[in-house]
């Protein structure tokens, strides 16, 4: 009866396997802590790309219906009557530059098609082109920018 | 006298570079006798990729076709021809792509440099699905073999790698896009595929960040895992009983297996 008593007052694991799985459990968290840091570590901070803002000239320079394309930049400014767009012509499958053709653009990688307002009408892209935010600079210029993304038919009258 | 003189001190040469020679071939010369050339077999580095004792069957050269060696051996060919490329390469989006036109026309044997690195390449893709064609096909992936089967696996993602990594490097309108269509596609996979193009190229598009994380990869990550994965790769197929052979599995052999064991 005493030696039934003195086994359930044992407990589940002894000193040596407690500290054994609190050794391990140390491993494991300071090698999760230092796969984070070197994901962290990986994960880009700074960007070192092209500026996402780009002066595309000045607005009496453009004539209505007129399409200008930005190849470096990959946006094409649009001048219609209700202002100017510009639309981004980096295709939305997988990141080729799409020509303008007859009904609007085409990609030349994989054949996607969209029309004038960057909609798409054909082909695997699964959404429009984007539209970008202009605005006018203090000097008159005007200026893209492609960290803002407009609604499709946004027009800036500048 | 004279004579006497002259072999005293040739044997004390001698002497030198006979104990050089038995520092690093501790059995001296190649035993010929079965046991004395096992154990040459079993203590030198290269060698010991073999069994000392090798079934008539494995030595078949149409069982395998050598495929795994050729693969191993345009990984080795790779590797040197990619360290002399690197002497004059130039991760810099600006450089890059004269510096592979300079190897191409100016460096002495740049040319033959460059294309034994891209031919062996695209051998070292082709053989290594050949190699894993030849594994499935014999029946080499069951047990005991099967986590070889996932360490080739592994080896195979890796050669993909450095293929899809080296392919930006000359920096020219085919690396530029072609690496511009394959993050996109990355970036198609659910949950990583965002963190993992931003990971590849380490900005929003194809540029200079992207071309200096894939030539880390490409010079360093993906090369020394491959080393390592093949160390193992190789270790199992010794532990695993060498090549599979069609008997194997048969009853009479399981005795023999276990006492090999």
């Amino acid at each position: 009866m005493k030696k039934e008593n003195l086994r359930m007052q044992q407990p589940e694991m002894d000193r040596r396997q407690f500290h054994s799985r609190l050794g391990w459990l140390g491993v494991a968290a300071s090698g999760a802590i230092a796969a984070a840091g070197n994901l962290l570590y990986l994960k880009p901070a700074v960007d070192y790309g092209p500026p996402t803002r780009i002066r595309v000239g000045r607005p009496e320079e453009y004539k209505e219906g007129l399409k200008e394309i930005y190849e470096n930049e990959r946006i094409v400014v649009v001048c219609e009557k209700d202002g100017f767009a510009a639309i981004s012509v980096k295709c939305t499958h997988l990141g080729c530059t799409v020509r303008t053709s007859d009904s609007g653009f085409e990609c030349p990688c994989h054949g996607s098609q969209f029309d004038n307002d960057g909609f798409v009408t054909g082909g695997p892209a699964p959404a429009p082109l984007n539209w970008y935010q202009i605005s006018l600079t203090p000097n008159g210029e005007l200026e893209v920018d492609k960290s803002v993304v407009v609604p499709s038919g946004t027009y800036f009258k500048v | 006298m004279a004579p006497d003189k002259s072999t005293e001190k040739k044997s004390a040469g001698m002497e030198f570079f006979e104990n050089v020679y038995r520092s690093i071939f501790r059995y001296g010369r190649i035993p010929q006798d079965g046991e004395g050339a096992s154990y040459a077999v079993f203590n030198n580095l290269f060698l010991h990729i073999h069994p000392v004792k090798v079934s008539r069957h494995s030595l078949k050269f149409t069982y395998t076709f050598g495929l795994g060696v050729i693969a191993t051996s345009l990984f080795l060919i790779l590797t040197f021809t990619g360290v002399w490329l690197m002497f004059y390469y130039y991760p810099s989006a600006t450089e890059a792509y004269g510096r592979m036109l300079d190897l191409r026309s100016s460096v002495d044997f740049g040319f033959v440099l460059r294309n034994v690195h891209k031919w062996a390449a695209e051998a070292m893709v082709f053989f290594v699905v050949l190699h894993m064609a030849r594994v499935f096909l014999t029946g080499a992936y069951k047990p005991p073999r099967e986590f070889n089967w996932v360490i080739g696996v592994i080896l195979l993602l890796l050669t993909l790698g450095l293929s899809f990594t080296g392919y930006l490097l000359p920096w020219d309108q085919l690396a530029f896009w072609a690496i511009t269509v394959g993050t996109s596609i990355a970036g198609y996979a659910p949950v990583i595929g965002e963190p993992l193009r931003q990971f590849l190229l380490g900005s929003d598009s194809v540029g200079q960040e992207a071309l200096i994380r894939f030539y880390v990869l490409h010079v360093v990550i993906l090369p020394g895992l491959l080393y390592v994965f093949l160390a193992v790769h190789f270790w199992r197929i010794r532990k695993d009983g060498g090549l599979s052979h069609p008997s194997e599995n048969e009853p009479q052999d399981v005795a023999e297996k276990g006492a090999e064991l």
